[in-house]
C-alpha cells in the first residue's frame, strides 16, 4: 500500500482529506503476469527430467545399433578369411540376415519409444504455455497434483503416485516411467541385494564419473562388509583387492577403516566399526542411491513438495499466526503447519499490510481504515454496515465498547 | 513467458534424432541387401565353380568396408549430439537451475507432511486415493477422522449435484443456530431452492404449504426476501417468463454448494481453501525472490541457514494476507506489543520508539513527516489492528 498524501495545511483530523489516487502494488495485470513468468521459471525440473529420459533411450538405441551392424561386418570379415565350406558360407550369411532383422525390429521399437518420449517433453512445453489468467486456479490444482506425484513416487508410495496421476488423467506431465527404473534398485538395496545397484552404475559410468560420485565405492563396500559379517575372510581380501583397490587412491581413509574390519570383526564394540555392521546401512544406501539418481536426471533433491512448502511457510509466517485468534483460512493456524514452519524464519513485510478484523477484508484506500474512540480499527466498509444496521451506534466487537459513528476517525497509514 | 525458442530448440533435437534413426535403418537395410545379393549368387552356384563362395564373400566384405556404415552413422549421430547437449543448456538460461538454492536443510517431520497430505486428499473429496496414501505410507488412523468429517460433507454436495435437498436441509436444520451464529442465511438459501423447485415441478398449494412452513422462521430478519418469493407464486409453472427468472439459474445451485462448503469447513474449524494448496501457492509465489536473494548473497548461504527472518520483503497476493502487518515508515520495523502503533492526532500512525524518539521521549513536540502539524506525543494513541 503506498502513502496516502494529504494536501499541506489540512491538519483538521475531521475534514475529510483528499486522497490522491495512489497506485497499489498488487494485482495489477501486468505485475500478475511477470509473477506468473516467475513462477514458471521454476519449472525446470518439469522439462528436464522427460528430457534426460529421452536422451538415455536415444543414447542406448544408437549403442545397439553401433554393436551390432560392427559385429556383423566383422563376421563378414572373418568369413572371408576363413576356410568356409559354401554350405557354411551360406549358413553364415543367413544368421547374420537374420541378425540384421532382429536388429530392424528392435530398432523401430527403439524409434517408438524416442517418439513417444518425445511426445512427452512437447506435451510438457504446451502445458507450460497454456496457462493464462483464466484457467490459473485449475492449472494450480494440477500442478499441486503434478508435486505430490513427485513426492509419492520419491518416497516409494507408488501406487498413491499411480492412482493420483491416472484419476487426474496427468500421466504425461509426471515421471512415473523414470522412477520405475529406479524401483527396482531400490526394492534390491531393501533386499540386501546390490546387483541392480552396480548395473546401474555400470549404465551411468561415464556420467557419474563426471559428477565424482563414489556411490559404486559405498556398493562395494557393503558388500565387503557383508562377507566379512559371515567371516569369509578369504573372499573378503580377495574381493577388496579386486573392488575396493581401485578406489584407494582417492578414498584412502575409508578403505582403510573398512579393512580394519577384518580385525575386528562384527560383533566388535568399537564404536567407529561397530556402525558399519549396523542394518541402517542399507538406509543409507538406498538414499544415496536416491540422491545419484535425482542429480542424473536433473531433479532436485528434495521432493519438490518439501521445497515450496518450505518456501510458502516462510512466506506466511508471521508472529500473528502462533497466536490464539489466528483465523482459520491461514494454513498456520493448524498444529501440523505450525510444527514444519518452527525452525523456518519469518517473512518480512516493507509495507503495512491491514486486515480487516471483522471483514477479513484488505483495508487499503478504496477501503480505508477507521479508528473507533478506544484505538481499535476496522474498516470503512464494516463500520458503515454495521452504522446503518444499528442507527449509526458501532459496537466494538473486540470489547465491547459503544460510540457513535461520527466518532470515528480515518487513519492514514503509509 | 515466451516460450517458443525453447521449443524451437526441441524441435531441432526431436528433428536430428528422426533423421539418425532413419539413416540408421536405410544403413542396415543396405548392408542387409547386399548380403542377401551374396547368398542369392551362393546359393544358385551359377558358374558351378568349388571356389566361387570365397569370391563372393571376399566381394562382399570390399563392399561393406567400402559403405563403412559406422562412419556414415557418426556423421549424423554428431549433430544430434550436439543438439542434445545444446538443449539442457537452453533450459537452464531460460529457467532457474536449481530451485532448492533457498532450502535450509531441515528435515521436515515425515509423518505430519504425510498427515497433512492425507487430509487434503480427504477434503478434496478424493477419498479412494487418501485411503491407498494412508495404506501405503502406513500412517496412523488419527487422519481418518478427517475422512469421516468430510465425507459427510461430500455426501450432501454429490446429493445437491442430483438436486437433492434433502441431505443439506438436515444439515442445516441441525446446525441452524451455529450458523446463524456466523451470520449466515445458508438455511434460508436451501429453502429458496426447494421452494422453487416446488413451484416449478409441483403444484401451487404445495409450494404454499411449504413456504408457510419454513419461511416463518426467517420472517423477521429477511422479509423482503421472502415477499419476492411469495410473489413468485403468481407464476407457478412460468416462472422461466416472470421477472424472478433468475431464481431459476443453475448457478444458484453452486453458489449455494459453496456457501455449504465454507459453512461446514467453518464449524468442523477448518478452513474453506486446502491449507496444503494455499501453501505452496504461496511458495510458487515467494520462492522467485527468495532465489533471486540467494544468486546475489551466495556467499551467505551459511547465515541463511539460521536468520530468524526473511533477508527480503516476500510480496504475497491479498488472498495470502491473514493478518495486519504495520510497518513503521520511519523505522521500517514492524509494530510489536512493545512497539505498538501510534495514532498522532493528524491521522498519520507511527511506531512507539519512532514518536519516542522524534519528541526526546516526549520532552518536546516535533513535525509529522507527512504533514506540516506539530505533534505532542502526549496526545499520541495507541491503535489495535
Amino acid at each position: 500500500m503506498e502513502m496516502d498524501s494529504i494536501p499541506n495545511g489540512n491538519s483538521a483530523v475531521s475534514t475529510p482529506a483528499v486522497t490522491t489516487p495512489t497506485n497499489s502494488t498488487h494485482t495489477t495485470p501486468s505485475s500478475k503476469l511477470t509473477q506468473l513468468t516467475e513462477s514458471l521459471k521454476l519449472e525446470h525440473q518439469f522439462l528436464r527430467v522427460p528430457f534426460e529420459h529421452y536422451k538415455k533411450t536415444i543414447r542406448a538405441n544408437h549403442r545397439t545399433v553401433e554393436k551390432e551392424v560392427s559385429s556383423v561386418i566383422s563376421g563378414v570379415n572373418d568369413a572371408a578369411d576363413s576356410d568356409m565350406s559354401k554350405d557354411d558360407a551360406f549358413q553364415h550369411l543367413t544368421s547374420l540376415v537374420s541378425r540384421l532383422q532382429g536388429l530392424k525390429r528392435k530398432l523401430e521399437e527403439g524409434s517408438r519409444t524416442e517418439n513417444l518420449q518425445a511426445q512427452r517433453c512437447r506435451a510438457r512445453l504446451d502445458h507450460l504455455e497454456s496457462v493464462d489468467a483464466e484457467n490459473l486456479s485449475e492449472w494450480s490444482n494440477t500442478r499441486l497434483k503434478r508435486i505430490l506425484v513427485d513426492y509419492m513416487l520419491r518416497m516409494s508410495y507408488y501406487d498413491t503416485g499411480m492412482k493420483l496421476a491416472e484419476s487426474s488423467n496427468i500421466l504425461d506431465l509426471v515421471d512415473i516411467d523414470v522412477f520405475q527404473e529406479a524401483r527396482k534398485v531400490i526394492d534390491a538395496l531393501q533386499n540386501r541385494e546390490v546387483a541392480p545397484a552396480l548395473a546401474w552404475c555400470a549404465e551411468n559410468k561415464s556420467r557419474l564419473k563426471k559428477s565424482k560420485s563414489k556411490f559404486e565405492f559405498q556398493l562395494r563396500l557393503q558388500e565387503f562388509i557383508e562377507l566379512v559379517r559371515v567371516e569369509n575372510n578369504i573372499r573378503a581380501i580377495a574381493y577388496a583387492r579386486k573392488y575396493l583397490a581401485p578406489w584407494g587412491a582417492t578414498h584412502m581413509k575409508e578403505l582403510q577403516r573398512v579393512m580394519a574390519t577384518l580385525a575386528f570383526k562384527s560383533h566388535t564394540e568399537c564404536a567407529t566399526y561397530k556402525v558399519l555392521f549396523e542394518p541402517k546401512q542399507w538406509d543409507y544406501l538406498v538414499d544415496q542411491f536416491k540422491q545419484e539418481f535425482c542429480r542424473l536426471y536433473g531433479m532436485t533433491l528434495e521432493p519438490l513438495l518439501n521445497i515450496y512448502l518450505q518456501a510458502g511457510l516462510c512466506a506466511l509466517k508471521t508472529p500473528y499466526c502462533y497466536e490464539d485468534d489466528c483465523t482459520k483460512e491461514d494454513p498456520l493456524s493448524q498444529e501440523s503447519f505450525r510444527k514444519l514452519a518452527l525452525p523456518l524464519p519469518y517473512s518480512k513485510q516493507h509495507h503495512s499490510k491491514l486486515v480487516c478484523y471483522i471483514t477479513k477484508e484488505l483495508m487499503d484506500t478504496e477501503n480505508p481504515p477507521q479508528v473507533l474512540p478506544n484505538g481499535y480499527v476496522y474498516s470503512t466498509k464494516a463500520l458503515e454496515e454495521m452504522a446503518k444496521k444499528n442507527n449509526g451506534t458501532i459496537t466494538c466487537p473486540r470489547t465491547g465498547f459503544v460510540c457513535n459513528y461520527s466518532e470515528v476517525v480515518k487513519a492514514y497509514i503509509s | 513467458m515466451d516460450l517458443n525458442p525453447i521449443k524451437d530448440a526441441f524441435d531441432h533435437v526431436s528433428k536430428k534424432q528422426k533423421l539418425s534413426s532413419s539413416k540408421a535403418q536405410e544403413m542396415i537395410d543396405q548392408i542387409m541387401q547386399e548380403i542377401e545379393k551374396a547368398v542369392e549368387i551362393i546359393q544358385s552356384g551359377q558358374s558351378g565353380s568349388e571356389f566361387e563362395h570365397k569370391s563372393v564373400l571376399g566381394e562382399l566384405n570390399k563392399k561393406l568396408q567400402e559403405i563403412s556404415p559406422i562412419s556414415q552413422l557418426e556423421g549424423t549421430q554428431k549433430e544430434l549430439n550436439i543438439a542434445l547437449s545444446k538443449y539442457p543448456k537452453q533450459l537452464e538460461k531460460s529457467f532457474n537451475p536449481d530451485i532448492s538454492k533457498a532450502y535450509r536443510n531441515i528435515d521436515f517431520d515425515i509423518h505430519t507432511v504425510n498427515q497433512i497430505i492425507g487430509s487434503h486428499f480427504y477434503r478434496l473429496g478424493l477419498f479412494s486415493i487418501g485411503d491407498c496414501f494412508i495404506n501405503e505410507a502406513k500412517e496412523p488412523e488419527s487422519t481418518v477422522a478427517m475422512r469421516s468429517m468430510f465425507s459427510e460433507m461430500y455426501l450432501i454436495v454429490e446429493a445437491m449435484k442430483d438436486r437433492n435437498l434433502i441431505p443439506a436441509l438436515k444439515w442445516a436444520a441441525a446446525n441452524s443456530d451455529k450458523l446463524k451464529e456466523n451470520g449466515s442465511d445458508l438455511e434460508l438459501k436451501l429453502h429458496r431452492l426447494q421452494f422453487v423447485e416446488i413451484l416449478q415441478h409441483g403444484s401451487r398449494g404445495e409450494a404454499l404449504t411449504y413456504a408457510r412452513t419454513h419461511f416463518a422462521p426467517f420472517a423477521f430478519n429477511h422479509l423482503g426476501e421472502i415477499q419476492k418469493l411469495m410473489a413468485c407464486l403468481l407464476w407457478t409453472g412460468k416462472l422461466d417468463r416472470s421477472p424472478y427468472s433468475e431464481l431459476l439459474s443453475a448457478a444458484n445451485w453452486n453458489t449455494v454448494a459453496d456457501e455449504l462448503t465454507r459453512q461446514f469447513c467453518n464449524l468442523l474449524g477448518q478452513s474453506f481453501e486446502s491449507p496444503l494448496s494455499v501453501t505452496i501457492a504461496a511458495g510458487f509465489q515467494g520462492l522467485p525472490p527468495l532465489l533471486k536473494f540467494m544468486n546475489v548473497m551466495a556467499g551467505k548461504k551459511q547465515e541463511w541457514q539460521s536468520m530468524k527472518q526473511l533477508p527480503v520483503p516476500v510480496e504475497l497476493d491479498k488472498e495470502f494476507q491473514f493478518h495486519s502487518i504495520f510497518v513503521c515508515p520511519v523505522s521500517k520495523e514492524q509494530s510489536t506489543d512493545d512497539n505498538p502503533p501510534m495514532l498522532m492526532p493528524c491521522g498519520h500512525v507511527l511506531c512507539k520508539q519512532s514518536i519516542n524518539k522524534m519528541s526526546k521521549n516526549s520532552s518536546k513536540t516535533f513535525k509529522c513527516p507527512y504533514c506540516p502539524d506539530n505533534i505532542d506525543a502526549t496526545k499520541c494513541t495507541q491503535l489495535y489492528f
